[in-house]
């Protein structure tokens, strides 16, 4: 397209910024009340976007799950490349998941649809939502660790179209029905995104009719530019300078050696390039995926968090993932686990600047996708299997200008929400035994880190679990400015009759009567303990974040004997000779 | 024969309205809302109305002072007891973060300290079945502690107390033995639904706001009864119903949002007397503009809604009607962005300074200044003369926000209309046709200050094709309440697959409902009037989490069979409506039950006016600019109190009244109805 950004009136312009999110808004509204599995309705797994044929991102909704930002554009090159413009037409509606050019596991599963005006292609509503089920290993949340190839994680669907011209594909959809567990739901899911995207042609219908493709092409052209200007004035308030920092994130086995993460910042001018190189190569496992998505939050993030994204949004900035590395990997590893390291690859964006930027930058948070868990197993109430899933979150870092949240989903997920116990214990044989803030996890500093959680699920028949290990035991949550990281996550296991032991397995058969236990790690503290103002440790000890020996050990807060005020006298003394004592910088390792 | 008075605090204004059936009188007021002791203004508006309260049958009132107590965290120092395992789960809340990609998010901040939560030994299943008995002595023990913590009130939400209240209905007890004087909530008395953090933040919220509350409503009992009321005192529920002062002391989060569905019910029950089975709602003050959609007098009901916003709000698990809001009034400011895109609001000038024509003190451009410049509002005729608007300041600063644009004062001012008409009517269309309702079916009613003023391009942009300006425009929320029934909505989760539903168990929880909310009524109307309920049963498709409300009927209730065919029909037909597709193949869940009983309250009825017959006659012409920047016309100025029923003023025009302007454009017809208000047919339109 090559429209020149000439000058548009600037109401058209104001209708046309507007009018595009309202579509993917409303899209997303009606995907989510009719969706059939949770990790829509609850965890809104699912992105829908409109895009035109060249692949570029002209809306996409609000909300939703941060780390599918703006990654639908290789979807419809690649569609445009096997299809050609010509072999679309009106009625047809694409399904793609193929990890070659998805990235992704394979429950994420694509559909779009072809949008013309007067017989022209002009646009694609695309709806990218998490699937419960596509067979091999991928129940729930995604294939285990038992899955080391995309043969093992399910059907590998390649922009094949499941509708042609308004017919169904009834083969293909039978192919698919046949080789997926919990099938009523992955078609009900089907039927949502479908709807949606049909949707999303009737309000294009509309508005290019009013306005002509001409208009709106100029129209978001000059929105793109925009876009792309008002994040490089965010970029232009850092220093210019080179910025580095580096994470360990575990494997998925116990055995295997942490993956090294590294990423290298420049800002020049209103220029950003967000560059890892030297992070881990791809894996024989399945923490593999082929994204952009923590080059792209992070820089969200730093510019402009609150606007709608679309094309011009990353046009300032410059990624560089190297193909062959864990998040540009090449076809055919396994993306199974796509999402493990995202989370705390973006935290390595915002460390890397903690020096550069230090009144915008929290300590590090929980930095893996939390404790999703999921238990299926066979309901007798109802005579049917059943899947529980919930994802709960974990300690945020503490901030320049106050404690880190708790209990928090990660900076690649944003409105997802646990499932309440209610709902687990109504539609699962399961008794939730506990949802609690875990004392003593926030990283001691100036401004806490938020607390992990402790979420504890008894099972009342026989069943299977699937549950991430905890990512962060070789490099928890780290502390800035002082502050000490926060605690590690765990998970336990209780059978019948027997103790709490730590496990380090992620799926597993349990009998009825076991008891699954996950804590996530809590945030890193922000600034020298021994600066909290003593009654905000009094405030945490009688809110239950702190035990009393913690505020002694890593505060230096003594408390009168009924533990209800802080020893003014005592709480100083101890502070100075706790200082004196500091010969140097000792690397707490909690 | 009664005498009804209306009085409603809103922001700004506190609002009187009074109807007098025997002698056939209308009263009206209004003040200067008093914040320090809202009384105050109450008793401004009934001196200045001159209403008697010694006359007086019945008060209904809707007042600010519940939602202003937990948006400013004014309320008292609350105690929550819960569940073993389950002490953080009002902190925890769902772990969300609707504000993606902010890394300085914040967390909802609890209205009940963490060191004031107690954990109780007691738990019960899903469906009812006790796992852990309640631990009697340590759950006197946790009262003893909350008597000596000072708390002022407590909540009690356990687990699956929608399936069995019988552990808090004991925990209240032992609460009440220990100190009678606390004011307590217990979570199945509000609502029994499941969602343990939703009905707790319900139960903490009910909690916090409710001494205050119940403080000032028998303050303002007392002070009537001190001038001589003797009548019944109604509240304003956010559910379009009313509800007897003795229950909105229990119950008040249930009246957090009285004035702005004041407003939506009396809107919906002016369309409906005018004929039109369909309304959109639609409230254009000085921050904001409302929308609502109501079929027949039923608004929207949404089964909850946040209480400061969704982002850091508190879930509020109530019957609320469903008014969509957005950032765009009169006072809204038109600026141009860092990166030279014009956008008008969400940011307002208020009424303090207010838009540049006021004169006081105002620098930015505003919707009303565009409205000015455009000659839409006149500059010697606003608040019927009382203040001059100046129109020279306000055109230059527009010319300069112009510049940019290579647009003059009036294109400007067209631009910062359309640019706030594009706005308001995306919500319009999200109460509507991304609702599945066809706009064109329905006629809007235009109220606040601003609505008249805009009301027929909103209605141009979705084809609406008849616009009802009522009478008193501004002045329309206490009106409202003056026609609302008492009305009161019960759930009970009820879980299971439709196909195998127990209807002897499904009739028994109906009726339980039922009976409960007609003792209420009873206890709450002093006279013999008329009961009614509605029932509904929330469905979804097996694996889905969203439900929809489907109405069922008494009939079907009784019959042997038929109940689950029709209403899995009626369920089909609602889900395609609204998102386009069904699977009337797949099996449908039942997760809640509603019920919804109502006492029929005597209506004032719309006073018939004299037809005057002739033509109306302008009062004056002025310049006003409508379509384009280019064209002026010379628009014919109408008196609203001097128009008569079936007269026709036909655009383009204005006609002004005092605290309001409507505006027609070319080929717009509007036609005085016999009971005053406008009905515009909006040219265009089909």
């Amino acid at each position: 397209m090559s429209v020149e950004a000439t000058a548009i009136d600037p109401v058209t312009l104001e209708v046309i910024r507007n009018g595009l999110p309202a579509i993917t808004n409303e899209m997303s509204y009606d995907l989510q009340r009719t969706s059939y599995n949770m990790m829509i309705y609850e965890v809104r797994d699912y992105s829908c976007t409109l895009l035109d044929p060249q692949g570029r991102l002209l809306a996409q909704n609000i909300g939703g799950v941060s780390h599918f930002i703006a990654d639908m554009g290789v979807i419809v090159q690649d569609g445009m490349e096997k299809h050609r413009a010509e072999g679309f037409a009106p009625g047809d509606v694409v399904m793609m998941n193929h990890p070659a050019v998805a990235g992704q596991h394979l429950n994420n599963v694509v559909i779009y649809t072809p949008f013309f005006i007067d017989g022209k292609l002009t646009a694609f509503p695309a709806v990218r939502a998490h699937w419960v089920d596509i067979g091999g290993l991928s129940t729930g949340f995604g294939p285990g660790t038992e899955s080391f190839d995309p043969w093992c994680a399910g059907l590998q669907v390649d922009q094949l179209k499941i509708y042609e011209a308004g017919e169904p594909d009834e083969k293909l959809v039978k192919m698919i029905r046949d080789n997926i567990r919990f099938p009523e739901n992955a078609m009900g899911d089907l039927r949502s995104q479908i709807a949606a995207c049909r949707l999303a042609e009737r309000r294009l219908e509309d508005m290019y009719t009013r306005y002509g493709a001409e208009m709106i092409a100029r129209a978001t052209q000059i929105i793109f530019d925009q876009t792309e200007r008002r994040c490089r004035a965010a970029v232009e308030t850092i220093p210019d300078g080179v910025y580095e920092a580096e994470n360990l994130i575990d494997d998925y086995r116990a055995d295997a050696p942490p993956v090294y993460i590294h990423v290298k910042v420049t800002v020049e001018g209103s220029d950003m390039t967000i560059d890892f190189t030297g992070t881990a190569d791809q894996q024989v496992g399945n923490m593999n995926a082929r994204t952009m998505a923590a080059a792209y939050i992070a820089y969200k993030a730093l510019t402009a968090p609150s606007a709608a994204a679309n094309e011009g949004s990353f046009a300032g900035l410059k990624a560089i993932i190297p193909e062959g590395s864990i998040m540009m990997a090449t076809y055919p590893a396994s993306t199974g686990n796509w999402s493990s390291v995202i989370a705390g690859s973006v935290d390595t964006v915002f460390r890397s600047l903690a020096e550069a930027i230090p009144d915008r930058i929290p300590a590090g948070h929980l930095g893996y996708m939390g404790i999703g868990r999921s238990f299926w197993g066979f309901d007798l109430r109802r005579n049917k299997s059943v899947i529980l899933q919930s994802i709960d979150g974990g300690g945020w870092g503490g901030r320049p200008v106050g404690d880190g949240p708790s209990a928090s989903v990660t900076v690649c997920q944003g409105d997802v929400r646990n499932a309440p116990i209610e709902a687990i214990e109504l539609k699962t044989p399961v008794v939730v035994e506990e949802r609690a803030l875990r004392r003593d996890s926030g990283g001691p500093g100036k401004f806490r880190g938020g607390l992990g959680l402790s979420l504890s699920i008894r099972s009342l028949v026989d069943g299977r679990w699937g549950i991430p290990r905890d990512r962060r035991s070789n490099c928890p949550p780290w502390g800035l400015f002082g502050g000490e990281p926060g605690r590690r996550g765990a998970n336990w296991v209780k059978v019948p009759e027997g103790e709490w032991e730590k496990t380090n397995l992620v799926r597993f058969q349990t009998v009825a009567g076991t008891t699954v236990r996950g804590e996530t790690p809590g945030g890193g503290g922000w600034g020298d303990p021994f600066d909290r103002d003593p009654a905000r440790v009094l405030d945490d000890v009688l809110s239950g974040y702190v035990s009393i020996g913690a505020a002694l050990e890593d505060y230096g807060v003594v408390l009168g004997s009924d533990g209800n005020v802080v020893d003014v006298p005592a709480t100083a003394d101890t502070r100075t000779k706790r200082r004196l004592a500091r010969t140097e910088p000792v690397d707490v390792d909690r | 024969m009664t005498f009804n008075l209306a009085v409603d605090i809103g922001g700004t204004f506190t609002d009187l309205f009074a109807f007098d059936s025997e002698r056939a009188v209308t009263y009206e007021a209004k003040c200067l809302s008093t914040p320090h002791d809202f009384s105050v203004g109450v008793m401004d508006c009934v001196n200045k109305s001159g209403v008697d309260l010694s006359a007086v049958n019945a008060f209904v009132h809707g007042s600010t002072v519940a939602i202003n107590t937990a948006i400013e965290r004014t309320g008292a120092l609350t105690a929550l007891v819960v569940t073993k395992g389950t002490r953080d789960v009002y902190q925890i809340g769902r772990g969300n973060r609707p504000d993606a990609y902010n890394i300085f998010f914040e967390r909802p901040l609890p209205l009940a300290p963490p060191r004031l939560t107690f954990e109780v030994n007691q738990r019960t299943s899903a469906t009812g079945n006790v796992l852990r008995s309640f631990d009697e002595k340590q759950a006197r023990s946790v009262a003893q502690t909350i008597v000596s913590s000072g708390a002022e009130a407590i909540a009690v939400c356990f687990l699956h107390s929608y399936a069995d209240p019988t552990d808090e209905i004991r925990m209240g007890e032992l609460l009440r033995e220990a100190n009678p004087d606390v004011y307590i909530t217990l979570s199945h008395d509000i609502t029994r639904q499941y969602g343990e953090y939703e009905r707790m933040s319900t139960t903490v919220l009910n909690a916090f706001i409710g001494p205050r509350t119940s403080l000032y409503i028998e303050d303002l009992e007392n002070l009537f009864r001190e001038h001589g009321f003797s009548g019944d005192t109604y509240i304003m529920q956010s559910n379009g119903g009313l509800m007897s002062a003795e229950t909105a002391k229990r119950s008040p989060v249930a009246m957090m949002e009285s004035g702005p569905v004041g407003g939506v019910m009396a809107s919906a029950y002016v369309a409906s007397d005018l004929g039109f089975a369909n309304s959109i709602a639609f409230d254009m003050g000085g921050t904001t503009a409302k929308a609502s959609l109501v079929q027949g007098r039923e608004p929207s009901i949404a089964d909850g809604y946040y209480i400061g916003g969704y982002s850091t709000g508190h879930p509020a698990m109530l019957p609320v009607v469903d008014i969509v809001e957005i950032g765009t009034g009169g006072g809204s400011i038109a600026w141009v962005d860092e990166v030279g895109a014009l956008d008008v609001g969400p940011r307002s000038a208020g009424a303090d300074p207010g838009p540049i024509c006021y004169g006081r003190g105002g620098t930015q451009a505003t919707v009303t200044d565009a409205d000015v410049i455009l000659g839409r509002i006149g500059w010697s005729s606003f608040l019927g003369g009382e203040m001059d608007l100046d129109v020279d300041a306000a055109r230059s600063v527009v010319e300069g926000l112009g510049k940019t644009f290579n647009l003059d004062a009036n294109g400007a001012a067209l631009a910062i209309i359309q640019i706030a008409v594009a706005k308001m009517s995306l919500a319009v269309r999200g109460i509507s046709v991304e609702r599945g309702f066809d706009p064109r079916d329905f006629a809007m009613v235009a109220t606040g200050g601003a609505g008249p003023v805009h009301a027929s391009l909103i209605a141009r942009e979705l084809s609406i094709p008849k616009v009802v300006i009522p009478v008193l425009p501004a002045h329309f929320s206490a009106r409202g309440m003056l026609l609302c029934d008492l009305r009161h909505d019960y759930v009970q989760t009820f879980y299971g697959l439709l196909k195998q539903v127990d209807l002897a168990a499904l009739r028994n929880v109906i009726d339980n409902l039922i009976d409960e909310g007609q003792r209420v009524l009873v206890r709450e109307l002093s006279v013999d009037a008329e009961t009614s309920f509605q029932c509904f049963l929330d469905l979804r498709y097996e694996g889905q989490e969203f439900t929809l409300s489907v109405p069922v009927y008494r009939h079907e209730l009784n019959a042997t069979d038929g109940l689950v065919a029709s209403v899995r029909s009626r369920f089909d037909e609602i889900h395609d409506r609204n998102y386009g597709h069904a699977a009337p193949e797949e099996a449908i869940e039942v997760v809640n039950v509603r019920v919804s009983v109502r006492g029929a309250r005597e209506r004032m009825p719309l006073t018939v006016l004299i037809d005057a017959g002739g033509p109306p006659t302008p009062v004056s012409y002025r310049k006003v600019c409508l379509e384009d920047s280019t064209s002026v016309v010379e628009c014919p100025v109408y008196h609203r109190a001097a128009l008569a029923p079936g007269q026709t003023v036909i655009g383009p025009a204005v006609i002004e009244e005092y605290a309001s302007t409507t505006v027609l454009f070319p080929s717009d017809e509007a036609m005085v109805a016999e009971t005053g208000e406008l009905v515009v047919s909006i040219g265009g339109t089909i």
